[in-house]
């Protein structure tokens, strides 16, 4: 890596992080419901058949599937959340589908990392993840 | 989810991206894109995007085995990174070009194949000069 590529914290080959993420989606109007009103994320705008929503600086695109080859369910996106037990309770409540209680996923050295699967509208997976700092 | 209290979904922080041959993968990850090797546990291996973990990972189940969601990558000089890449080996579906004209920039994206083919994009927002 280059100085000047460092300096701007890039990569070598020029990336400074993830912008998009797309997600496919078979019911816009639903779709944008959940990501909207149960996760609870600031729908930016819609375009079209598109809805684009902000998550901490990276903006996820719902829409349909503009080839066969695309229509297959979403990469598992981790969510970062402070309260991991609240989240869950907060989605059972709201009537989201859970894969597993809440679980430890892993102990690294200064926190335990925990997480919990869920379902969106659309049948895909996503995860909630949450670093517990040790006691 | 309310945003007072502990349940905010803050960010992403990991994605999940399948790989069939997790070194032909990480070798991809590290040599082809540049991004940092973070480490390797297992069959997974993570990488640091801007912050962003990205974990790639065998399919565990026959109904995660499918291709990632298309990641675009934020880039300075679209021009220059989709040349890096080809160079690098690449494989590239299109040229750079216009996708949408916003208010106050050009978003520019061209779409290429990781060595597992999942569909990848670099995305760039050009200011407009007057």
């Amino acid at each position: 890596m280059d100085s000047t590529a460092t300096s701007l914290g890039m990569t070598n080959m020029g990336i400074t992080g993830i912008g998009q993420i797309s997600i496919i989606t078979h019911d816009l109007p639903r779709a944008t419901a959940f990501y909207r009103d149960i996760l609870g994320l600031p729908l930016l705008f819609t375009a079209g058949n598109m809805a684009f929503f902000d998550c901490g600086g990276v903006r996820l695109m719902l829409g349909p599937a503009s080839a066969p080859e695309l229509d297959h369910p979403s990469s598992i996106l981790y969510f970062r959340v402070p309260d991991i037990q609240a989240a869950h309770r907060r989605l059972v409540e709201m009537g989201v589908k859970i894969e597993a209680p809440p679980r430890l996923i892993a102990p690294m050295k200064t926190y335990d990392l925990w997480m919990v699967g869920f379902r969106d509208s659309e049948g895909n997976i996503m995860q909630l993840m949450s670093e517990v700092p040790r006691a | 989810m309310d945003t007072r209290d502990g349940t905010k979904l803050s960010r992403i922080g990991q994605i999940a991206i399948n790989a069939h041959d997790v070194d032909r993968a990480t070798a991809f990850y590290r040599d082809v894109l540049g991004l940092p090797h973070l480490f390797r546990a297992g069959q997974l291996s993570f990488f640091d995007c801007g912050g962003v973990r990205l974990m790639l990972d065998k399919p565990e189940k026959p109904e995660f085995d499918h291709p990632s969601s298309i990641l675009y990558f934020k880039v300075g000089d679209i021009r220059a990174t989709h040349r890096r890449l080809m160079d690098a080996g690449a494989k590239f579906e299109d040229e750079p070009h216009v996708i949408a004209q916003m208010p106050k920039y050009d978003l520019w994206m061209t779409f290429f194949r990781d060595s597992e083919n999942n569909l990848l994009a670099l995305m760039s927002e050009v200011p407009r000069s007057s």
